[in-house]
Order: C-alpha cells, then sequence, then structure tokens
C-alpha cells in the first residue's frame, strides 16, 4: 500500500521548487539495513527517495561526489538544553509541569551551528533537573536561520522532564540567604511527590467529571479551576505525555518503574542513568529506555559508581539505549561516544552507531521519519569525511529534510564574509564617532 | 489599603489649591504652528482658555484679555506624549511589594519637579507611567506633566495593564522566563475561571459555595473584555513574536513596548500597536571589545534604529517613546532613528497623535486642535532638530516656566565651588507689581543654593512660602499663591526676572494677566 | 554534627582506597616482539621488538636479540607507543567535584605560590587506575584557582606513596592570568558601574602581581647575597626559583588582550614562560612566534569562546601552531577523563594537524616542554621503560590498549569501571 502511493508520489511532475540531491560513490550507513560501499542516497524535497547501488541521477538533480566519504543519519540527542533563552529550570516548585520549554526557545543559539557541524539534526530539549517534576520538554530540529516556529516537530509526542536522586532534593542547591530548603530533602520526599501530584491529578480529574455530570444533570455548579499542572498529570497518565526521566542511582531508578507499575503510567526514557547497568533487567521488564552520555563520571557521589560500560550492559539486557549530551559541546560529537560504546563493552559497529540514530529516534517515536537512512524518510543527513566513529572523522555536509544547513566548504567560505562585513560595519561606526 | 485612604485624604486637601491655580488666556502668536492634524501653519495663532485650545489658525483672531505671546520665529507644537516610561517610580517603591494586576500606577506614583521639568525640556508634556517591577508591573496611567496634585493631572487611569516577562528571584515561582508564560497562562485561566464563578453566584447565590474575593483577578475582567490594552514589555524579535502568540492564546489586546527588533519582521505586526524605545543600543568604548562583540550583535545595534522607518513604510502603528533612556536621550533617540530613514513628520506624529490613539486619548490630546487639551510647546528650531531648545511648554493651559538647564549647571558648579556661600538673591526684597488697576506691594525673602529658590512672601496679597524657583545667577523664577475677594480668585503668581546688583526686574504672569514688576533690596 | 563526622568518614573509607593494586612492583625484563613499533621520535617499525629492563628501554628495533630470561610477549597484530602525557589535569588532587572534602585544587587566596601539587597527590584515586588503562601513563597534575595558583608535579599513575609517583616537582608555576573579563564581551552591561568596577579590579590585580614579582626580586636578590635571615617568607621563596627563570611559568590565558598581557608581564620579569590555554592562538601567532614561547593547548574539544570564533577554531589551533613552528602539547585539563587526551590530540588531527605531530603532542612535545625529554616521551634505549601496547592507532577510540608499562612495570589493567562491569555482567537475573 506505501509502495504504491510512494510509486504514484513519485510518477507526479515535480512541484517546481522541490529540489533534487544525489549523493554517491559513498560508503552509505543505513543503520536499519547495513552498510552499503559505493552507494547513493536520492533526496527529493525533504525526503529520501531512493537509497542504494544504482541510483540513476535524475535530469534535475544537483549530483555530490561522495567517493570515500560516509553517509549517516543524523545524529539524534534525546538530552539537550541547547537554544533556550533564560534558565532552562523552574526551580521555584518540586513540581513545575506546567511549564513549558517551548516557550522560551531562541534562534540565536549559536550552538545549534556548532551541532550540525557534528552532524547533529534533532534534539530532544528538555527542562533541567531542579525538580522531581520538571517542565514540558520540545522535540527540535535544528534548522538554524529558519524562524524557531518552524524548527519544532509538530507531530512528536509531548515529552516531559522528571528528575531523581541529588537534583531535586537540592542536594547541590543552597536556596539564598533567609529562604527555607525546599521540599523535598531526601530521595523518599522525591518518591513523595512525584506519587502525590498523581494523586492530585485523579482528585483533579474526579472533580471535573463531577462537575460535568452536575450540569448534565441541570444542576447549577461553580466551575472548578482548570490548573495546567493538573492538566499535565492527568495527560500522563493518560499516555499523551512521554517521561524522560532524570536519574542515576540503581534504587532510585526501581522506585521509578515501580510507582510507574503501581500507578498506572510509563516511562518512556531513563535520563543518564548512570547505574542503569546495576538494574538492567528491571528496566528492560519496564520497557524503558535508556540514554547516557558514555564515560562521564565522578562529578558528584551519585556519578562514582558510573562506568562506561554501561552502553553495553544495558544493551546486552534488551534495553533500547541510546547516548545523548547534556552538553553543547558533546553534542558535536556525539559520534564519539557512540565509537566507545564498542571499546567499552564490546558492541558491534551497527549496534554503536544505533545509539546516536535508531535507537534515540525510537525513544522519541520518531523512528517513522528518523533515524536511519530509508525510503520514505525525512532526509537528515551528514556526509562525514571518514568512518563516523573513527576521530579523523569530520562532517562535510548536513541535511534537514533536503536542506544543506551545514557546508564546510560554504562555511569555509562564509567566515570570510562574514569578517569582512564586521570589519565594514566597526568602521562605519568609528567614521561616525 | 492605607496608601489609599492617605490618597483620599489628599484629594480632600488638594481641592482648593486645583481650583485656586486656574488656567489663563494665552494667544500664542508668530511661530510656525505645527498643529500635526494637518499642514504647518506659518505664523500662525494658538489660542488658549481655560487650560483648552479655543483656536488655532493663521488668521485666529487674538482675544482681548489674552496675553500675548509672541514667539516670532519658533515653533509650536502640541506636547509631546513619551508613551512607556516609569517615571515618579523610583526603585525605593520595591519595596512595597510586587504590583498586582489590581495596582494602580496613579495610587503610588510621585512625579517630583527634577524628573517632571526634565521632561519637559525635551518637550514632552504628557506620560503613561507604571512600575517596572513584577511581572504584573499593574496598571498605569495617563498623566500630564502640569501643576497641581497628582488627581488633577490624570488624563486617563487605567490606561493599560502593564505586563513585562521579569522572572521572580530564583526559587520563587516563577523563577524562568517559561515559568513567567506559564504564570500567564493560568493566572488568565483564573481569572475566566473567576469571572464565571462569581457571575453564576451573583445570579443565584442560594445552593452555591461562594468564590472567593480576589482584586487581583477582578482586575483583569476588563482585560479579558478587550477594553484594557494589554502592554508587553518585549524587545528582540523572539520576545515580540512570544508577547505576540500569547496575547493571541489569552484573547487580550496587546500593545508591544521596546520593539528594538522591529525591523526584522515588520510585516509579523501590522495590528499589533508598538512603543519603540529610543534607547538604542551602543556600542563598548573599547575597540577590542568592539571587535570581540558577535557580528550578530553589531548589525543589530545598527539596524534597531531603522526600526521606527521601517514600521512607517510598513504601516505599522507605532509611538517613539523613551523607554529607560535618561530624559535628555530622547531627543537624541529620536534624532537618531529619522537620521535611519523616519521623516520628521512621522517621528512628530509618533510621539503626539499616535501615542494618543494607542491610549484613547486622542481626543483629549495630540493634535494643535480646538477642544483639546491645551499641551502646547515651543521650540526656537524645528523640534527633533539638533540643537534645538524648548522654550516654553504649556500644560492644561498654564505656562510651565522651565529652568535653564545650562545656567542651572553652572549654578550647581558655582554652589559647589562656593560650598554654602550666600547667593546674590538671597536676602528681602520689596517688589512692585505694576497692575492696571493700581500697583501692589510684596516683601519677598529668598534664599538660593543649588540653583533653587525658597523663601517667603507678605504683602498686599497674603503670606506664605514661596513656591520653589530656581536661580542661575542672574535669571530666577519663583511663584507665589495669593489670596483673591474669593476663593476661585486665588491664583498662582509667576514671577521671572533678572536680577542687577540690589535691583531685580521682570514680569509676573496671573490670570488676569501679564504685569511687570521691580525690585529693590531691602536694606 | 555527628552526621557530618560520620559522612566523611564514610566518604573517607568509600573514597579514599583504590580497589585496584598500583603495582606489582616488579621491573621484569620484557620482550615484546613481532610488533608494529612507533617510537614517535623516528619511523614506525613495521615487525620490530622492544626489549624493557631495569625499568629502562634496553633495545628498539627490527633485528633485536631478546635476552635469555625476557618474558616475550607476542606482539603480532599489536602495536607499541611511549606512554602518552596529559599536560595539564587535577588527576590525584580530586576524587568527587560536588564533594568538597574530596577536592584539593584550589587553595584560598589569590597568591599561593608554595602551594604544591605534589604533596597532595593522593595515590589510591580511583582516577588514577582509570586514566592509565587508556595509555594516559603521566599527567602534569595542577593546582587552580586565585592569580598565582601554586605548583604543578609532572608524576607517573603509578606509585604507593606521592614522592613515588613525582617525576618533577615543581613542573611549573600556575598563574590564571588577571582577565579583564571572563568571556569576550556579547553586549555591554547595563549598568556602567559594574563596567567601571570591573577595569579597577582588574587594574588592581594586575598591580598586586606585579608587586608580587617584584618583592619576589629583591627577595632573590638579598637571598643570592647569602645575608642571614631572620624573617624567611616561603611565599616569596617560593617564586626565587621562577624569577631566576629556573622553573617555568605556566599562564593560563585564553583571551588574545590576556595572552598578550601575561606575555608582556613575563617580558617585563623575564620569566621562563609556557602558555596554556590560548584560544586565541590565531591572533597572536606572531607575538608567539617571536618569543618562542611554547604552547600547551586543551581542552581541544571545547566550545569557542566567541559566538563568531570559526566552529572549529579550538580544532585547527594546533596545526596553526605547527605550521608556525612553535612548539606545542595537548592538555585536557580534565581529571576524571584525562583518559581522553588522544582524542583531543585526534580532533586535531581530523582538522588538519599531521597524524604524527598530533601523536607527539601527547608524547615527545609534552616531554620536552617538560624538560624530561632526556626520560620519557618516545620508544628511544635508555629513555624509561613508559610503554603501552595496542591493536591500533592510540588515538582513535576503537583501539584497545592491552598492556602498559610505567617504568618497566606492568600494570594491571584493571580500574574502577573494569571491575563494576565485571561485576555486574555476571548479575544474576
Amino acid at each position: 500500500m506505501r509502495k504504491t502511493l510512494l510509486a504514484v508520489l513519485l510518477a507526479l511532475p515535480l512541484a517546481a521548487q522541490e529540489r533534487v540531491t544525489l549523493i554517491r560513490n559513498a560508503t552509505i550507513l543505513t543503520i536499519t539495513n547495513g552498510t552499503i560501499e559505493n552507494g547513493s542516497v536520492l533526496i527529493r524535497g525533504s525526503k529520501i527517495a531512493a537509497v542504494g547501488r544504482d541510483v540513476a541521477a535524475p535530469a534535475n538533480a544537483r549530483v555530490i561526489d561522495g567517493s570515500g566519504r560516509f553517509v549517516m543519519p543524523g545524529i539524534i540527542d534525546t538530552h539537550s538544553h541547547t537554544a533556550v533563552d533564560g534558565s532552562v529550570n523552574e526551580i521555584s516548585l518540586p513540581n513545575t509541569g506546567m511549564v513549558r520549554i517551548a516557550d522560551a526557545l531562541t534562534g540565536d543559539d549559536i550552538s545549534v551551528y556548532r551541532q550540525l557541524a557534528g552532524g547533529t539534526t534533532t534534539a530532544l530539549i528538555l527542562h533541567g533537573s531542579a525538580n522531581a517534576i520538571g517542565g514540558q520538554s520540545q522535540i527540535a530540529k535544528w534548522k538554524w536561520g529558519r524562524p524557531v516556529s518552524e524548527w519544532l516537530v509538530t507531530d512528536a509526542p509531548r515529552t516531559i522532564k522528571f528528575a531523581l536522586g541529588e537534583n531535586p532534593k537540592s542536594s547541590n542547591f543552597v536556596p539564598p540567604p533567609g529562604q527555607p530548603k525546599q521540599y523535598p530533602a531526601t530521595r523518599m520526599g522525591v518518591e513523595e511527590v512525584i506519587r502525590k501530584s498523581f494523586i492530585d491529578a485523579r482528585d483533579y480529574l474526579a472533580q471535573r467529571e463531577e462537575y460535568e455530570a452536575k450540569q448534565k444533570r441541570g444542576e447549577a455548579a461553580i466551575p472548578p479551576r482548570r490548573d495546567l499542572l493538573m492538566e499535565t498529570m492527568a495527560d500522563i497518565l493518560a499516555g499523551r505525555i512521554d517521561i524522560h526521566a532524570h536519574c542515576y542511582r540503581a534504587d532510585e531508578i526501581v522506585m521509578l518503574l515501580n510507582l510507574a507499575d503501581e500507578l498506572g503510567f510509563k516511562v518512556r526514557e531513563l535520563q543518564h542513568v548512570l547505574e542503569g547497568y546495576k538494574v538492567a533487567p528491571e528496566i528492560a521488564a519496564h520497557g524503558a529506555g535508556a540514554g547516557t552520555f558514555i564515560d562521564w563520571w565522578g562529578y558528584k557521589a551519585e556519578a562514582y559508581d558510573a562506568t562506561p560500560y554501561n552502553v553495553a550492559l544495558l544493551t546486552r539486557n534488551g534495553v533500547l539505549t541510546s547516548v545523548n549530551s547534556d552538553s553543547d559541546e558533546l553534542a558535536r560529537h556525539l559520534n564519539h561516544d557512540a565509537a566507545k560504546a564498542m571499546k567499552y563493552g564490546g558492541l558491534t559497529e551497527e549496534e554503536a552507531l544505533r545509539t546516536c540514530t535508531i535507537n534515540p529516534a525510537r525513544q522519541l517515536r520518531l523512528d517513522h521519519r528518523i533515524g536511519s537512512i530509508e525510503v520514505g524518510k525525512d532526509a537528515d543527513l551528514a556526509i562525514w569525511s571518514g568512518h563516523p566513529l573513527s576521530t579523523y572523522a569530520r562532517v562535510e555536509t548536513t541535511f534537514i529534510e533536503g536542506e544543506v544547513y551545514f557546508d564546510r566548504q560554504q562555511d569555509l567560505e562564509r567566515r570570510e564574509t562574514l569578517r569582512r562585513e564586521k570589519e565594514e560595519r566597526l568602521k562605519k561606526e568609528e567614521a561616525k564617532k | 489599603m492605607r496608601s489609599r485612604c492617605y490618597a483620599a485624604v489628599l484629594l480632600l486637601l488638594a481641592a482648593p489649591l486645583v481650583l485656586a491655580d486656574a488656567p489663563g488666556v494665552y494667544a500664542i502668536t508668530g511661530g510656525t504652528v505645527h498643529p500635526v492634524s494637518g499642514a504647518a501653519i506659518p505664523n500662525g495663532v494658538v489660542v488658549i482658555r481655560g487650560g483648552l485650545i479655543e483656536a488655532v489658525g493663521a488668521n485666529a483672531s487674538i482675544p482681548a484679555d489674552a496675553s500675548v505671546i509672541d514667539v516670532k520665529g519658533a515653533h509650536v507644537y502640541p506636547g509631546l506624549i513619551d508613551a512607556q516610561t516609569s517615571l515618579g517610580f523610583t526603585a525605593a517603591a520595591k519595596d512595597a511589594g510586587e504590583p498586582t494586576p489590581d495596582t494602580l500606577a496613579l495610587r503610588t506614583v510621585k512625579l517630583s519637579d527634577d524628573d517632571m521639568d526634565a521632561r519637559r525640556r525635551t518637550g514632552v508634556t504628557t506620560i503613561v507611567t507604571a512600575p517596572t517591577a513584577g511581572i504584573f508591573n499593574g496598571q498605569s496611567a495617563v498623566l500630564n506633566l502640569g501643576r497641581g496634585p497628582i488627581e488633577a493631572r490624570v488624563i486617563k487611569s487605567p490606561a493599560a495593564l502593564q505586563i513585562a516577562f521579569n522572572p521572580r528571584p530564583t526559587w520563587t515561582w516563577p523563577d524562568s522566563l517559561m515559568g513567567v508564560m506559564a504564570y500567564l497562562r493560568q493566572t488568565f485561566l483564573d481569572a475566566q475561571q473567576y469571572v464565571a464563578a462569581r457571575e453564576l453566584y451573583e445570579r443565584s447565590p442560594g445552593g452555591l459555595q461562594r468564590p472567593q474575593e480576589n482584586p487581583g483577578l477582578d482586575a483583569l475582567r476588563p482585560v479579558l473584555r478587550r477594553e484594557l490594552p494589554v502592554v508587553f514589555i518585549a524587545d528582540s524579535d523572539t520576545m515580540m513574536r512570544r508577547a505576540q502568540s500569547l496575547a493571541r492564546e489569552l484573547g487580550v489586546r496587546p500593545i508591544l513596548s521596546g520593539a528594538r527588533q522591529g525591523y526584522v519582521a515588520p510585516a509579523q505586526w501590522d495590528d499589533v500597536p508598538m512603543l519603540v524605545s529610543v534607547k538604542w543600543p551602543v556600542a563598548p568604548d573599547d575597540k577590542e571589545d568592539r571587535e570581540d562583540q558577535p557580528l550578530r550583535v553589531i548589525r543589530d545595534r545598527q539596524l534597531a534604529p531603522t526600526t521606527p522607518a521601517v514600521f512607517a513604510k510598513n504601516g505599522v502603528t507605532f509611538a517613539l517613546v523613551s523607554g529607560a533612556a535618561k530624559s535628555g536621550a530622547f531627543f537624541a533617540g529620536i534624532r537618531k532613528a529619522i537620521e535611519n530613514g523616519l521623516s520628521a513628520e512621522d517621528a512628530l506624529r509618533a510621539t503626539t497623535l499616535t501615542p494618543a490613539r494607542i491610549f484613547g486619548v486622542d481626543r483629549q490630546l495630540g493634535t494643535l486642535e480646538r477642544g483639546k487639551i491645551a499641551n502646547v510647546v515651543v521650540s526656537d528650531k524645528p523640534l527633533f532638530d539638533k540643537d534645538a531648545k524648548v522654550t516654553r511648554v504649556f500644560v492644561d493651559g498654564r505656562e510651565i516656566r522651565l529652568p535653564a538647564e545650562e545656567a542651572k549647571k553652572d549654578a550647581d558648579k558655582k554652589t559647589d565651588a562656593t560650598a554654602a556661600a550666600a547667593s546674590a538673591i538671597d536676602g528681602t526684597w520689596n517688589l512692585t507689581v505694576r497692575a492696571p488697576q493700581g500697583s501692589e506691594s510684596i516683601q519677598v525673602t529668598l534664599r538660593a543654593e543649588s540653583g533653587r529658590l525658597t523663601g517667603t512672601f507678605s504683602g498686599d496679597r497674603g503670606s506664605g512660602d514661596i513656591r520653589t524657583g530656581t536661580f542661575d545667577g542672574t535669571a530666577f523664577d519663583f511663584a507665589i499663591s495669593v489670596n483673591a475677594q474669593n476663593e476661585a480668585e486665588a491664583s498662582d503668581w509667576a514671577f521671572r526676572g533678572t536680577l542687577d546688583g540690589d535691583t531685580m526686574n521682570g514680569t509676573v504672569s496671573t490670570t488676569l494677566g501679564s504685569f511687570a514688576f521691580s525690585g529693590s533690596r531691602s536694606k | 554534627m555527628k552526621r557530618t563526622v560520620l559522612m566523611l568518614l564514610c566518604a573517607s573509607t568509600v573514597f579514599a582506597q583504590s580497589t585496584i593494586p598500583n603495582s606489582p612492583g616488579v621491573k621484569a625484563t620484557v620482550a615484546i616482539r613481532n610488533a608494529r613499533i612507533v617510537p614517535v621520535t623516528s619511523a614506525p617499525i613495521e615487525r620490530g621488538t622492544i626489549v624493557l629492563a631495569n625499568g629502562v628501554i634496553a633495545a628498539v628495533g627490527a633485528n633485536v636479540e631478546i635476552p635469555a630470561g625476557a618474558t616475550v610477549i607476542d606482539g603480532t597484530g599489536l602495536s607499541v607507543y611511549p606512554g602518552m602525557i596529559d599536560s595539564g589535569t587535577n588527576v590525584g588532587l580530586i576524587e568527587i567535584d560536588a564533594i568538597g572534602a574530596t577536592v584539593d585544587t584550589s587553595e584560598l587566596g589569590d597568591f599561593n605560590p608554595n602551594a604544591q601539587a605534589a604533596v597532595a597527590i593522593n595515590p589510591h584515586s580511583e582516577l588514577v587506575p582509570v586514566t592509565r588503562v587508556n595509555g594516559v601513563t603521566h599527567v602534569v597534575s595542577t593546582p587552580e584557582g586565585g592569580i598565582i595558583s601554586g605548583q604543578s608535579a609532572l608524576i607517573q599513575l603509578t606509585g604507593w606513596t606521592p614522592p613515588q609517583m613525582v617525576v618533577k616537582s615543581p613542573a611549573a608555576m600556575h598563574i590564571r592570568f588577571p582577565r579583564l573579563r571572563g568571556a569576550p564581551i556579547v553586549e555591554i552591561p547595563q549598568e556602567e558601574e559594574a563596567e567601571t568596577n570591573r577595569r579597577k579590579n582588574y587594574t588592581k590585580e594586575l598591580d598586586r602581581l606585579r608587586d608580587v614579582f617584584r618583592d619576589a626580586q629583591a627577595y632573590a636578590k638579598a637571598s643570592g647575597a647569602r645575608v642571614r635571615r631572620f624573617d624567611r617568607d616561603l611565599l616569596l621563596e617560593a617564586l626565587v626559583p621562577v624569577v631566576e627563570g629556573r622553573v617555568p611559568v605556566v599562564m593560563h590565558a585564553n583571551q588574545a588582550r590576556d595572552i598578550r598581557a601575561a606575555l608582556a608581564f613575563a617580558d617585563e620579569f623575564k620569566l621562563k614562560v609556557i602558555l596554556a590555554g590560548a584560544q586565541d592562538a590565531a591572533r597572536v601567532v606572531d607575538d608567539l612566534k617571536k618569543r618562542a614561547v611554547p604552547v600547551i593547548l586543551g581542552p581541544i574539544l571545547s566550545l569557542p569562546q566567541r559566538e563568531d570564533d570559526p566552529y572549529d577554531i579550538l580544532f585547527t589551533n594546533a596545526k596553526l601552531l605547527h605550521d608556525n613552528g612553535i612548539r606545542f602539547s595537548i592538555q585536557t585539563a580534565d581529571a576524571h577523563n584525562s583518559r581522553n587526551l588522544p582524542y583531543h590530540a585526534a580532533s586535531c588531527a581530523a582538522f588538519g594537524l599531521p597524524k604524527e605531530e598530533a601523536l607527539k603532542a601527547v608524547t615527545i612535545y609534552p616531554a620536552e616542554i617538560w624538560d624530561v625529554a632526556d626520560r620519557m616521551g618516545s620508544l628511544e634505549v635508555g629513555k624509561v621503560a613508559n610503554v603501552i601496547v595496542t591493536d591500533g592507532d592510540p588515538l582513535e577510540i576503537r583501539t584497545t590498549v592491552s598492556r602498559v608499562f610505567i617504568g618497566g612495570e606492568e600494570m594491571p589493567m584493571d580500574s574502577r569501571h573494569t571491575l563494576l562491569y565485571r561485576k555486574f555482567a555476571n548479575r544474576p537475573k
């Protein structure tokens, strides 16, 4: 059915502005269908139109010679705080589920461009981890230069940040003088906050139902207050919002999974999850994914038992695992972290590549659109100078939905243009003085 | 609550004074009149009576009872409106706690003579003012910079609800930008629910739980009904878009204030009035710093002053406002907009009629037309020319003397140098006012300090303290409130003159007209 | 109070003792044969033998006789490299960043020339084996904070006591050169007063630093005259070898303005200077060349300072220095991930630095800059046997380091991380 539709689409005359690009003679790391030596990828408009050894160049196609180059899907970072205006934390309350990262995005953050230069195309922009339940997060594509409203992946699932351990219990924050410490101060309290929030949400729903019943019966009733926080909690219970939970220690991971089972919600992805390897079977049983930076450790007490073998152990236990950054810097070379998954614990090359492509795509429930090089998927790709798992490789060109958002040659040329513009503008100012 | 009582007491006390300070009759002649509502009138006449404009035109007849003010060669304009200020709200006001939606700027505003003089010197006779603290800054007021108690200066209150995207201090909800957005959303939802609940309860109080009284939410009723607009403080393109989409979501009527990056996407703003701050970004002093700055920032500071011209070209409704700039920078800021493509006519409109329209006071203000409030300024050159100086200012039909700025500075210097040395004007003076109905004698005792004149008076018209005046070493001015046969005739006599050793000469303006006076030092 | 004590006790038992033995203390005679040997200072030997004996390299070559009694390791398919040297870390001075009790990097106050890293290295830190099993055998452990931060020590990552670990102390005196701005300006501050204060403070800091050095010069002169002193000043005493040019000063500076000021300061006091950080190297390359200042670049895997800086500026600085004949080495400026030193170097190679140069930047070049090239940094006969065995290029992440020798002793290849891995790989489900 799908294929037929695609054939029909392909048969249609090209829309006037639909761009066609063919990358050929490259090594194609499809992720889901192996590696194609001397392969081609055909991009039509925003989608991948063909992948394989023998793809003919349509007459109007821009042809890129990929000899010696590698093509891989755009890297997907499920832990980003890039492009947020102001604080990524609304710290003031133990549960701030009513706030939305989408409200505070900015198109000015140069880190976005730098990440494109590292082959990263999609990110889950998360609220911080200062509270047990943080704000609603946002999945975006790094369409640098376009208005931020176009960055949002609008058909992506809604997401929210939870956080366990040292941060929500304020171990590493001190309130200003005169202000009391904020509840909770223990992992017990963190559990309590999350439990209470869900119980409150059920009460909230019951109250609304009662009001609606009264109205149906024609009885006068004061409408209950609409509470954005409670509506968020109710949406989580209804499965309309995916939980991405910051966590470190084995005990807190198990706590959240058990609480989820008890109260009837699902944890989509455990974030950081540095001790995930200790409870990998439990994580696998719940069906939660795991996203982690691979070798950071020892920066705080709950990171002291971190080990770079985490990804391998989780993967071997059947947990859907990705490498992610939590850092504007690391987000530029998540390919390094993928390579480390081979070094530490011996994942295969394909397994390693999956940790920054299709696995995060699945964690974001966007694997029908991104994460691999397949016909019909978004043309989010990067062309690398060498194998992306090599430390000597660098990105030459990055595409999102068929458009070039980074190109090294263009970048080198543009440096001079920008330098000149700056010089001229400053000179103009000088002259006016 | 306490401040409310206090305001009421003030109102009672002030009432007689308002009447006492009645405006006079003036004919401003000889200047080029710029009515804004129409073409400039060379050698035009503006007649002012009873606080209102009585006539404007080339051939307007000069009433017999008018004090004629010949401003030959000068330019006459409607008083400017600075539609975004926080004038009258000092940092100390923050101690009063964060404003709420029901905070009326009018209740706490405190305008000092210095503040007002500084504005008047730039031709501003009307301001829109509100506190800057908090998220809900409160409800702003349109105020004339005239004399008398605050209640006598109000043109409109509330003028708008003002909202700034200011996160609160860390650990206080909301302490982030995204938190502020959620907070605003929730507050407006609460207001809707509040209104619905109260209306329901008021219709049938029986059998229903009584909704709590909440003045803050109650104050949002006119905002939800789109009667009261909301001024959102938003400077960057991103922030402006955020404010716009939030306003749409909340169903409120937005005005954007700041709007530095309006040049980015002018088409976005065809239905949003703009208050463009002319406090343009500046370059760092240090050359290495300038080179270190991102091109983005350099571009922005060079393009920001094109925003008014871009708006004018694209038909965006906009006013020019001083923003947080020091008062003196208002003209400089406007001039920069003109250098960047805005016509002087558009600049004038953006500081008179347009702000009056944005705040719904264009029937009273914004042009020189019969029946409008007599806020009139005279400048020696076209208003926004370099070195143009505002020479006379009328507010609500009363002339307000401008302390000479340069002279005042000199006087400051002098007093600084000689510490508390006696000023030349210090002492007791016998003044004779040559009024048509006969001479009147008044004795004044004056003392000048740092250019400010204080003292007492006594004579035919009663006695009391003089109203604070100025002295620059030669020229001086001060006013006294004189008695009359009845309360209605009581009024201010404004003295203005020059000192020459042990004698002084000048004119005194009264409701009955202007007369000459002379004085000699009492030995 | 009780709780604090208890916590401290727990902390000390948990954190202070590595689970990994430091070294067996055996300096056996070892021969690795049939391996690809990369001496760094000479061409790689595709199939050769290296002999380690008495803690030094006894022989390297294609045709080397293996001494009788030597433990012979078959190096078929393996490569041999010198141990890598990280030119700037906090290894040994820090265990867990967020727990102040385990951090010994920054002394109070602005001037601590007498603070010595060498006396505070924890030989049993978990970071030591974590770092060395990836082939980083030596690090320069560096104090931080204040203006004069203290004296660094070049240490080998094995030993039962700090003195056993120290190869050279002081390696250098470290100065975080006063900065007008913490970072290049973006938008100018709203408050004029803040800017005035900033400039005042900056000038004051420079003046204070200058005063300290003048005092140290005077102190050195007096000491040189063998005047009998009753007023020894340990702070100034620590600076004597510095002002006399016997101990180098590492100036930590990244912005061009600060680098120039630091170099001018070094000129003024005739200091033997090394520049560290140097993110703006491209803007001051002529100054560096003129003075022949060695540069410690890094961290390479770090973000450019300015929005407008090329995205790859920190990757290309190494090539720039190389092209201009300026000596350089690489630091991670990290502690827990000093093990990633080779990947910092590789990132320079990805952006134009020849691969051999990237390798040198973590082996022979740091040895030269730290003035220990007579002892280490390459595989040459007579040098200390700091040797690693790999299955490929150590600058590639996918390469596995299989053996590490420091001073001829073969290191255990376990670390906290491998032990945790093994423990939980065997967890019953």
